[in-house]
């Protein structure tokens, strides 16, 4: 059977229940990388100009430990998911990144998602990919739409039950629905970030399990209805530019208006959306005076450094719901 | 009224040239001072930490222009991949934290720029007329085609002088004449009396210098102070220097030729294809296919100026480290901990890199 390789990095968050549906139904077998580790860092890094984020580094290493064990590697270029917004130019780059820095990968299957460019471009960058498994149309058309509906309970799922698109992954739902009632008077945190950085826990040293083991009650961007992203980020910052960027401080948004006890905002340096759009959030916060971390890490992060500062911050946090209250 | 805007290479000569022939009654236009450190260190100061150099640096020239008064300030706004759409934005509610109260108007730089630079102007200028708009547009305009023509010319010089540094001084008064210049006839009078003159500079005519193109993102390629003044230290080495990317280039066919179904890109976008076959935002797949354009061109070496994380331009890197064109890439990341002497020798190097390539190094 045809091999698909997905790196278990970036878009792999958010879009892979879609992915592997697409593939299954074309018949091809789906291989994920394993989850990232140093070995798979080193390789990325390695390739990559210093100046990459992090992500595109860890990317590339997932996809050096992919080139052996799959036929094609499925690396999208996301470039625009509605009128008039764009994602950040590493992610609509990416498969040229990738072909030019790992040149011994199988071939990459690159289809361009724009969705500025029509619903004919779409259609025909989808048909170009399936037509590498089948030249049945209608067959490409069902692999399509049973994407489409696992992109959607996936999405629908997340917000409904309050869980983490790690645990969605996983399928550990049921252990999550007390996970999200909590205990009552527990700290409520939000963490603001783009998934990839939130849920690989390689980068983020398990960022979400330390600040729960901290006693706090976490949030994350994915939990938001979508509806209520889109309404939360044009009050932020007008209209909205960069797709993923505007889940972010949507988010945070819509979190700051829930009084959350604090927002945690895990970025990467180098990002270029976030260095404009988190100001906006940080701003906003300020004026409805909610304790805000901004969190920057990258490939020399320790976990060390991140852990003091999350301690302080939840210290502050507690100390000041006391003299709250 | 007192309308400021930030600096970018020659094109306050523009504005103050438009801005003279509309002269609209009681208003004022402010020209921040030429950018130096403290315009460097004040947008440093304000802006968010990992913000891009131009957004620091005309943030900083808006601030400036604040001090001396403006309250309407021009910015490019765009619709784009890049940070740029978001500039006039963050440094608005900037400026209104520090203090000023200045309102912001954006000349779309994206799409219906004309309309966009049409409406700014009547905004500006209490409904101009059209027909009087359009001839002092094309007058502030035929001042920066004057001044890219002589700049080219300066580029040539600047390598073969023999007294180094001359070309660059008649550049700088032909840039002050060409700002006192209040007719078509006398820009053109200007443009052909100093490139006269640039020719009578000597010149070393049997020297046979190793050009070097330069690209890049826009504002750090053509800004001088962003990039260190790296054309004139390159001719100080003896390298002539080629820019496609001009004010003037970009005016004529963003403004103009575009609209007319003309793409200046156009072959550019062909020979990136192999490596980048879609845009990527800000100039990012230009750069692919202009060091593909120059290796075909024969040019000895190329260079490539970029601000500290931007996006495009680290696609762009990525990907031209693995072109099959086997050319020398100088690569500039400009931000604010840059210092020239470091450039300064890593320039000589690649200078040095380059003779040996032509096979006439001097072996040590």
């Amino acid at each position: 059977m045809t091999k698909v390789g997905i790196p278990r990095a970036l878009l792999y968050y958010q879009y892979y229940p879609a992915w592997k549906a697409f593939f299954e139904t074309l018949g091809a077998e789906v291989v994920v990388s394993a989850p990232t580790n140093k070995a798979m860092l080193n390789s990325g890094v390695s390739r990559a100009v210093a100046d990459t984020c992090l992500p595109v580094k860890i990317l590339l290493g997932h996809l050096i430990s992919l080139t052996n064990d799959c036929d094609y590697i499925f690396v999208p270029a996301v470039t625009s998911l509605g009128q008039k917004t764009y994602n950040c130019s590493k992610i609509i780059g990416l498969p040229n990144i990738a072909r030019a820095l790992v040149p011994e990968s199988p071939i990459i299957l690159d289809p361009e998602i724009d969705l500025e460019k029509g619903r004919y471009y779409l259609y025909r960058n989808i048909y170009k990919t399936g037509h590498y498994f089948t030249s049945n149309p209608f067959k490409i058309k069902r692999a399509v739409e049973a994407a489409l509906e696992r992109n959607f309970a996936y999405r629908r799922k997340m917000p409904d039950l309050g869980i983490t698109p790690t645990q969605a992954l996983n399928g550990n739902e049921d252990k999550d629905l007390d996970y999200r009632q909590g205990s009552e008077g527990s700290m409520r945190i939000a963490v603001i970030g783009h998934p990839y950085v939130l849920y690989d826990d390689y980068i983020n040293h398990n960022l979400i399990s330390q600040l729960q083991s901290m006693g706090a009650k976490v949030f994350v961007p994915e939990m938001v209805p979508g509806y209520m992203l889109d309404v939360a980020t044009t009050r932020l910052a007008g209209e909205a530019h960069w797709s993923f960027e505007n889940d972010i401080i949507g988010a945070g948004e819509y979190y700051l208006e829930q009084k959350v006890d604090g927002i945690v905002n895990l970025s990467v340096f180098g990002c270029g959306p976030d260095s404009m759009m988190v100001k906006f959030l940080e701003h906003r916060a300020k004026e409805v005076k909610v304790p805000f971390l901004p969190l920057s890490i990258d490939e020399h992060s320790s976990e060390g450094a991140l852990l003091t500062r999350l301690e302080a911050f939840v210290d502050m946090v507690k100390r000041r719901e006391k003299l709250c209250v | 009224m007192r309308v400021g805007f930030p600096h970018f290479g020659s094109v306050y000569i523009t504005v103050k040239a438009v801005a003279d022939r509309l002269d609209a009654a009681g208003d004022q236009l402010i020209i921040p001072p030429p950018m130096t450190q403290k315009t460097l260190d004040l947008g440093v100061k304000y802006s968010p930490a990992e913000a891009c150099l131009p957004y620091k640096l005309t943030l900083g020239s808006l601030i400036e222009a604040c001090e001396l008064g403006a309250d309407i300030l021009i910015q490019a706004r765009g619709t784009g991949i890049c940070r740029l759409g978001y500039y006039a934005k963050d440094q608005e509610q900037m400026l209104r934290d520090l203090g000023y109260n200045a309102r912001f108007v954006n000349l779309d730089v994206s799409e219906h720029k004309i309309r966009s630079l049409r409406q700014l102007i009547k905004d500006l200028t209490h409904d101009a007329p059209l027909s009087k708009t359009i001839s002092a547009v094309f007058f502030g305009l035929s001042k920066l085609f004057a001044l890219d023509k002589i700049e080219k010319v300066v580029q040539k010089t600047r390598a073969v002088e023999l007294d180094k540094g001359e070309a660059n001084q008649i550049y700088h008064e032909a840039i002050n004449a060409m700002d006192e210049a209040a007719e078509h006839k006398e820009v053109k009078k200007i443009t052909r009396e100093y490139i006269e003159r640039l020719n009578r500079v000597p010149i070393n005519r049997t020297a046979n210098p190793p050009k070097v193109g330069i690209f890049g993102e826009i504002y750090v390629v053509i800004e001088p102070f962003a990039n260190m003044d790296i054309e004139v230290e390159l001719g100080k080495l003896g390298v002539e220097v080629h820019r496609t990317m001009t004010l003037s280039r970009w005016v004529k066919y963003s403004l103009f030729l575009n609209y007319l179904g003309i793409n200046e890109w156009r072959e550019v976008h062909k020979l990136a294809k192999p490596y980048v076959d879609h845009d990527v935002g800000g100039d990012g797949w230009e750069s692919v296919g202009e060091k593909v354009l120059y290796a075909h061109n024969g040019y000895d070496g190329v260079v490539h100026i970029a601000p500290f994380t931007c996006m495009p331009e680290i696609v762009a890197q990525n990907v031209m480290r693995s072109t099959r064109e086997d050319i020398p890439v100088f690569v500039l990341i400009s931000d604010e901990q840059m210092g020239k002497q470091g450039m300064l020798t890593r320039l000589e190097a690649f200078v040095d890199l380059l003779e040996f390539r032509r096979g006439n190094g001097k072996r040590i």
